[in-house]
């Protein structure tokens, strides 16, 4: 049984994980730490777990793993606590909002010896685990070009703060693309162009939507568009959408296109019901594994670090108008 | 009004049936390939040729059809306005931008009457996406995303793969998606754009487009000549009070014919039928301009404008960079 720990709900998919951790046999959630002691207060009352105000005692409790769901500029220093104290830990997306900070985090990590891991459920949706084996299998042959979205709605909060969120959509909702990439390819981001800013809102302060263009080694094209676009009477609360030309033939996949279509007079909006498989448990369930068997999980620091670099390369090449080398 | 027109296979058969329900005659048939001519004339009692500079003198013609493969068009436009005829040429107006302007020269020289079948300005569906813009369902307009393409296109003597001649997707499909970006939201600013055009092992072109316009809108436009089946048109407006959405897929009727007894269904054919047939209306358009009436939807200026967009991602393509429009 690894006991694990939520430090800070700020993040909303905190939720998913500690509903997780309260579903898998194999977990359990031990405690909450929160540097806002309200929100982390209710959340302990939510997920019937305790509450530790002090975050040095919190680390003290005989923890195995704790997760990191703060504002993404905290990231840094939770990950650099919960290390020293030895603890194996899952952290949020992006890692961090600077390659320094993601690197910091890795080596922080490292030194203590203890497991790290990025939260990218996406590598556990059934439909995108399929056409990673598709790619694999060889039947499509030679890859030449992806043209991807990862839509969703404007989270408000913090994210919209860009001292704790590091940037609006394009930092948001680039990593799980670049991330799903690279995984399913193996190869690595070597350019970015990017176009951003605030397009869809009317006074939000930062950009809500990006349209990036890159590379993948071996000339593999990339088109992405992370955006903030889906408005509040929109169905669901986003997409991740990929499509996959090669040799042979041509992969679309809509990754959480699994749903029922829902109208309430209630809601006065239709709705869908997504009915698949839910990724953030096969995330959590491999890093309680990782956790249990003391061994380094399967998506890494590593793996989030890229996934910053071609953001932080996003934002220098909106700014700058410039293709950016990653 | 006497019609002639000039190449014959695909879109050529297809205007020739679309002018003759708008009252016009065809009364000559002209392509490089005299069989291919022939078979178009024969449906409409009209003379068939192979000399297609030719037919363009002959007196009894008032309107030339120019259908032929894209690289070609200038030199028929420059003729048949010489020769004092109105034109109705297909798109791409021209290989490139200085072969539009050549064209446009000619006929304002002539003075007569120059349209380019920028057809998706009449598709009802775009229609009816630019209706709820106009009406605000959007609120302001920050993003689009036009999607098009299917399969590699055959054409006649497979000009389409000869990527010099056609542009490839790029210049050849989205071009419809530049026009009407332009017709809706206004000039671009700038674009960046990548394109695959592989030869081989197979023609295969995607091509991946980000446009800026000048009143900051993004727009992202995705052409497909790399799919091997089918064909989808999808849309998406986005603005700071709702969405668009459009998928050609999601069709009201759908056939499903059984080849052999106890198989399967061999091909489903989706099929979303409409009165008039939006390459119907582009004649009836033009036909109201040569009545006198109002100027058409298109202008020859817009469809060069379109053709500079479609040549400025190409050039993106090509140099990896972002291109000034
Ligand atoms: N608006 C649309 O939806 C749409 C769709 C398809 C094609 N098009 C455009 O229409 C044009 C024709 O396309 P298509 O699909 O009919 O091509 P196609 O290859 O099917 O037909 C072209 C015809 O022109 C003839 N031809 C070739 N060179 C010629 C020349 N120099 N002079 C006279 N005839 C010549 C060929 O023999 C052939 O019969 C192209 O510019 C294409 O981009 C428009």
């Amino acid at each position: 049984m690894a006991k694990i720990g939520i430090m800070s709900f700020a993040h909303m998919h905190a939720n998913g994980y500690a509903a997780c951790l309260n579903e898998l046999p194999e977990a359990e959630l031990v405690a909450v730490w929160d540097d806002n002691a309200k929100r982390g207060r209710e959340a302990a009352k939510q997920y019937g777990t305790s509450f530790v105000g002090d975050m040095d005692r919190f680390l003290e409790s005989g923890l195995d793993g704790v997760i990191v769901t703060s504002e993404n500029v905290k990231h840094r220093a939770m990950v650099e606590a919960a290390a020293a104290a030895g603890k194996w830990v899952l952290c949020e997306k992006p890692l961090a909002t600077t390659v320094a900070d993601a690197k910091a985090i890795i080596a922080a990590c490292k030194k203590a010896e203890v497991g790290l891991s990025t939260a990218f459920p996406c590598r556990f949706s059934p439909p995108l685990i399929e056409v990673r084996d598709l790619i694999e299998s060889g039947e499509y042959g030679v890859l030449y070009a992806a043209n991807c979205t990862n839509n969703g709605q404007c989270p408000g909060g913090w994210f919209a703060q860009e001292e704790l969120s590091g940037g609006g959509a394009t930092m948001d909702h680039t990593v799980h693309v670049a991330d799903l990439l690279r995984w399913m390819t193996g190869r690595e981001f070597t350019w970015v162009y990017c176009e951003n800013g605030m397009l869809v809102h009317d006074n939000l302060g930062m950009d809500d939507l990006g349209s990036l263009h890159m590379e993948m080694e071996g000339g593999l094209k990339v088109s992405h568009t992370a955006s903030w676009s889906r408005c509040k009477s929109f169905p669901a609360w986003g997409d991740v959408t990929l499509e996959i030309v090669a040799e042979k033939g041509v992969i679309a996949v809509d990754a959480f296109n699994q749903k029922l279509d829902v109208y309430n007079d209630n809601a006065m909006k239709a709705e869908w019901a997504h009915w698949g498989s839910n990724p953030d448990l096969g995330l959590v369930k491999e890093f309680v594994a990782s956790c249990d068997e003391r061994r380094a999980p399967s998506v890494t620091g590593l793996d989030g670090l890229r996934a910053v670099e071609v953001t932080v390369a996003a934002y220098k090449s909106a700014k700058s108008g410039r293709v950016v080398k990653v | 009004m006497n019609v002639a027109i000039i190449g014959c296979n695909g879109m050529g058969r297809m205007h020739a049936q679309m002018a003759v329900n708008c009252g016009f005659n065809v009364v000559a048939c002209a392509d490089l390939e005299l069989s291919t001519a022939r078979s178009v004339a024969s449906g409409f009692d009209a003379d068939a040729t192979d000399d297609c500079f030719g037919v363009l003198t002959r007196p009894d013609v008032d309107v030339v059809g120019i259908m032929t493969p894209t690289p070609t068009h200038t030199e028929y436009v420059v003729a048949a306005a010489k020769a004092g005829k109105h034109i109705f040429c297909e798109k791409p107006f021209g290989r490139t931008v200085q072969q539009c302007k050549e064209a446009i020269a000619a006929a304002k020289k002539a003075r007569v009457k120059l349209f380019v079948g920028h057809v998706v300005r009449y598709f009802q569906e775009f229609e009816a996406m630019r209706a709820q813009v106009a009406q605000g369902k959007v609120g302001k307009v920050g993003f689009v995303r036009l999607y098009r393409g299917g399969i590699f296109p055959a054409g006649q003597s497979g000009w389409f793969r000869d990527l010099e001649q056609s542009g490839g997707v790029t210049l050849d499909s989205m071009i419809h998606d530049f026009d009407w970006l332009r017709y809706v939201f206004g000039d671009a600013d700038r674009v960046f754009c990548q394109a695959l055009q592989r030869t081989v092992p197979n023609h295969v072109d995607y091509s991946m487009a980000t446009f800026r316009m000048k009143n900051g809108i993004i727009a992202k436009v995705i052409g497909t000549w790399a799919h091997p089946s089918g064909f989808r048109v999808e849309a998406e407006i986005c603005g700071d009070q709702g969405i668009i959405q459009f998928n050609s897929d999601d069709t009201p009727l759908k056939a499903m014919k059984r080849t052999a007894p106890g198989a399967g269904a061999s091909m489903i054919v989706p099929s979303s039928p409409v009165h008039t047939s939006p390459y119907q209306l582009e004649w009836e358009d033009f036909k109201v301009w040569l009545d006198g009436k109002l100027r058409a939807r298109v202008t020859p200026e817009d469809a060069l404008e379109a053709v500079r967009m479609a040549t400025a991602a190409l050039k993106s393509a090509e140099t990896g960079k972002p291109v000034k429009l």
